[in-house]
């Protein structure tokens, strides 16, 4: 599925690529690889989707997104998919996906939203909740951040 | 409000995604935003150092990588949180652990190479800490993926 040489340049590029005037130049050569090689193989990676984004990652409290709620909806699954578009058309939420429910927590749609308080995200949810008239939701703020890390793909240790 | 500023926020907006893929993106970027290639690295380099850029490089799809990924939540009494986050966060496989206001109150997100190894985990998480209310909830299916923020 993917090379030797693939996974080489995936665990170096899924760190923090330097900010100079040649980054890729560096990483090639941390690789024993030429730029010119270096930039293709990235290149087919996004291509292929293997890559789903390259660029930087902000700090959201610090980028004037304080609050984030993750919001767990129970769906009619005969109506979920329907739902779950809507959902996405929300600039405010970042991802949502459908997850079994299990006997002690009967939800199965969840979705991220972010704003720049408590209240906006509330009233973001409640405007959620209107539109897909999905009434059975649950709001859970994040009250403390115990990690927040990227994985570490093929790394040697 | 944030200690930035309008170039600071266009240069921001552009490359949270399609980061160039060219000998020197940040000469790329900045000839798009009629900045200077010197402008764009010393501002990247503030923001970084302040934080506000957590890092610049790939986000992957784990199931392209051959490996699996799910969300799990547990309930833990308030008092073993520090105890159960500690074990929890030694697996490298754990990316995001939050506490949560809910009955579940502790959510974190795991991706290992399977799910059996991910439940193998989760078997052993149990153990070692006698929290015995864990669920695993992977995604079935995947509606929406963003991470760019319009600042």
């Amino acid at each position: 599925m993917l090379t030797k040489l693939e996974k080489k340049i995936i665990s170096l590029i899924q760190g923090d690529i330097p900010i100079t005037e040649y980054p890729y130049l560096e990483i090639a050569e941390k690789l024993g690889i030429a730029e010119e090689t270096l930039l293709e193989t990235l290149k087919s990676l996004r291509d292929r989707g293997v890559m789903r984004r390259f660029g930087a990652t902000l700090r959201h409290q610090k980028s004037g997104f304080a609050a984030n709620a993750m919001v767990a909806w129970k769906v009619d699954e005969n109506r979920i998919d329907d739902v779950g578009q809507k959902m996405t058309s929300c600039k405010q939420v970042s991802h949502c996906y459908r997850r079994n429910p299990s006997k002690e927590w009967s939800y199965n749609l969840y979705t991220m939203v972010h704003a720049g308080n408590e209240e906006s995200c509330r009233e973001i949810v409640r405007n959620l909740a209107k539109e897909t008239s999905v009434d059975t939701y649950t709001l859970l703020f994040s009250r403390r951040e115990l990690k927040k890390t990227s994985m570490k793909y093929f790394s040697t240790p | 409000m944030l200690p930035i500023d309008d170039t600071d926020r266009t240069i921001l907006n552009r490359i949270q995604s399609d980061f160039p893929i060219t000998s020197r993106p940040y000469l790329s970027i900045a000839d798009n935003l009629g900045l200077s290639e010197n402008d764009v690295l010393k501002r990247l380099s503030r923001l970084k150092k302040k934080s506000i850029i957590r890092r610049i490089g790939g986000n992957f799809v784990p199931e392209k990588l051959g490996f699996v990924s799910t969300l799990c939540a547990a309930k833990v009494p308030e008092d073993q949180i520090d105890c159960f986050a500690m074990t929890v966060n030694r697996y490298p496989g754990v990316t995001h652990n939050y506490k949560r206001d809910s009955k579940f109150n502790i959510w974190f997100t795991f991706i290992a190479p399977s799910m059996e190894e991910i439940n193998r985990n989760l078997e052993t998480i149990s153990q070692e800490t006698g929290v015995t209310d864990i669920i695993n909830l992977p995604a079935t299916k995947v509606f929406k993926i963003k991470a760019h923020f319009d600042l």
